[in-house]
């Protein structure tokens, strides 16, 4: 799902660098706000020397076999770094496999960065309480971060499935009438279907086991409960 | 980190420079002169739209690369694999876009207008990926890292970048170690892997097993990160850092190497702009 270099014209490139900028600077003002926007960096960029390599792994799908995106658990777990660790992958992806390019790196952060944005807003809303160790006596409910989990994965994957075909369909003058364009879109967003479930349930696999070995992986959800009072010792 | 060939992951993760200290004109350039330059002919060259314009296109990258002396296997190397994809995906175009008809055989109809869009794209596509090539194989990483950084990219951005570059052989080989690992315990995905007299387990099952693979490479480097920020730290990590200019001030043959270029980019804009008009 990554555009090669030269297939698009340079006003589209351009373009995608103008808004990865923007979402880039977004990010980085998210990062800065924090009290020690510098001690968070290693972490991130090791996670994310860490999901380029666990992106190699390639998954049976009968009859073929497929190679995970993993952007929307990218977006899961780093939250506000998502989009740079993003853009640092696809960097490296281009260096090393030639898969993508330099002039449409701008575009490709688009496509892969902006549904790991929202995968991390869908995860960030979950219910309270239902990540990490039990907040104020709730106890966690694997169920309800499974499903946003799940969630998170599948959209991860299908929203950057429709932008590169949206895209690629939308700039290169295939001379299709609009109908056929829309149907071959839907007809691929289709083919699409079972990765999306199979992201989906790996971004779910890898949560609850995070959850059950590391919680502190996991980004707090948004809303949380109020602390409740400390229990008093009787004497 | 430089890490050379023979200790690389067996399977091709490689983002070394090995030709990075030749000494021609193109290693000799300033680094961020030549990021400048080189990305604004890239562009230059994206912008092309006029079949006329690719052979000229070819024939500058083609300088470039010749004068950067960089070995042709190098270039050889890098266009297989992107090339493969480019080439289904244009293969298409002159049998489906177009109205002037070149050839029919049957149902199969050429179109004029196809075949100059596939061969424009092709032309860009080898042209940008040989800059490309000049760009990043003619310094080592680190040196373009730190032209970006003194350039304005955000320190956090080259932090992160130099940090990821910095591990990513390291997770890369503790990933096929834990997979290995898997493999002879009768685990994973690969039947090569697996005894004869492992069970053959469902499909479900499996996946599990994958994902707590990742699972465990992600507590893992994240357990790695908290060691690295202390030692970052005591190396006064966390103190406040202006962008630094790069150490190596530029000559003047650096600088009319961008004029030159620069130019070039100039005559590629107006030229296509005027064949397009």
């Amino acid at each position: 799902m990554h555009i090669a270099d030269g297939l698009l014209p340079a006003q589209v490139c351009l373009g995608g660098y103008g808004i990865t900028g923007l979402l880039l600077h977004q990010s980085l003002r998210r990062i800065d706000r924090r009290p020690n926007p510098k001690a968070e960096v290693p972490k991130a960029s090791l996670l994310t020397a860490a999901f380029f390599v666990a992106s190699s792994l390639y998954i049976p799908l009968p009859p073929t076999s497929v190679h995970l995106v993993l952007n929307g658990l990218v977006g899961v777990i780093l939250a506000d770094y998502a989009f740079p660790a993003i853009l640092i992958g696809l960097l490296f992806q281009a260096l090393v496999f030639g898969h993508g390019g330099l002039t449409t790196l701008g575009i490709n952060g688009v496509i892969m960065g902006v549904p790991a944005l929202l995968a991390s807003g869908i995860f960030r809303y979950r219910p309270a309480g239902v990540a990490r160790e039990p907040i104020a006596g709730s106890q966690p409910r694997p169920f309800t971060l499974g499903l946003f989990a799940f969630c998170a994965g599948a959209v991860g994957v299908g929203l950057s499935a429709l932008f590169f075909f949206g895209i690629v369909l939308a700039t290169l003058p295939l001379d299709m009438a609009t109908h056929t364009e829309r149907r071959i879109l839907y007809g691929l967003l289709l083919a699409h279907g079972p990765l999306m479930v199979l992201e989906g349930i790996f971004t779910l696999l890898v949560v609850l086991f995070l959850h059950r070995v590391k919680p502190s992986l996991l980004p707090p959800p948004a809303r949380r409960v109020a602390p409740a009072a400390p229990l008093q010792e009787t004497p | 980190m430089t890490r050379s060939p023979c200790h690389s992951p067996s399977h091709g993760l490689d983002l070394a420079t090995p030709h990075a200290h030749l000494n021609s004109p193109l290693h000799r350039w300033d680094p961020s002169h030549k990021i400048l330059g080189i990305l604004a002919l890239i562009f230059a060259f994206a912008l092309v739209q006029d079949l006329r314009l690719v052979p000229p296109m070819m024939a500058i990258s083609a300088t470039y690369y010749g004068l950067s002396q960089l070995p042709l296997s190098l270039w050889w190397q890098r266009l297989r694999y992107p090339g493969l994809f480019m080439g289904g995906v244009v293969f298409l175009l002159p049998w489906v876009s177009g109205s002037t008809v070149v050839a029919q055989w049957g149902s199969l109809t050429l179109y004029q207008e196809g075949l100059t869009l596939a061969l424009v794209i092709v032309g860009r596509f080898i042209s940008i990926l040989t800059l490309g090539l000049v760009l990043l194989g003619t310094s080592p990483f680190l040196t373009t890292v730190k032209a970006l950084r003194s350039l304005g990219l955000p320190s956090i951005l080259a932090d992160m970048i130099l940090l990821t570059y910095r591990y990513l052989y390291d997770l890369d080989a503790m990933f096929h170690t834990m997979q290995q690992a898997m493999g002879l315990r009768g685990y994973g995905w690969r039947s090569s892997h697996l005894p004869q007299e492992s069970p053959i387990q469902p499909w479900g099952q499996r996946l599990q097993q994958l994902a707590n693979l990742a699972g465990t490479l992600l507590i893992r480097s994240y357990e790695q990160s908290d060691r690295v920020y202390q030692a970052m730290g005591l190396r006064g990590y966390s103190l406040p850092q202006a962008p630094r200019p790069f150490p190596i001030p530029p000559t003047p043959s650096h600088s009319l190497g961008l004029i030159l270029t620069l130019a070039i980019v100039l005559i590629f804009v107006i030229t296509d702009w005027i064949l397009v008009q």
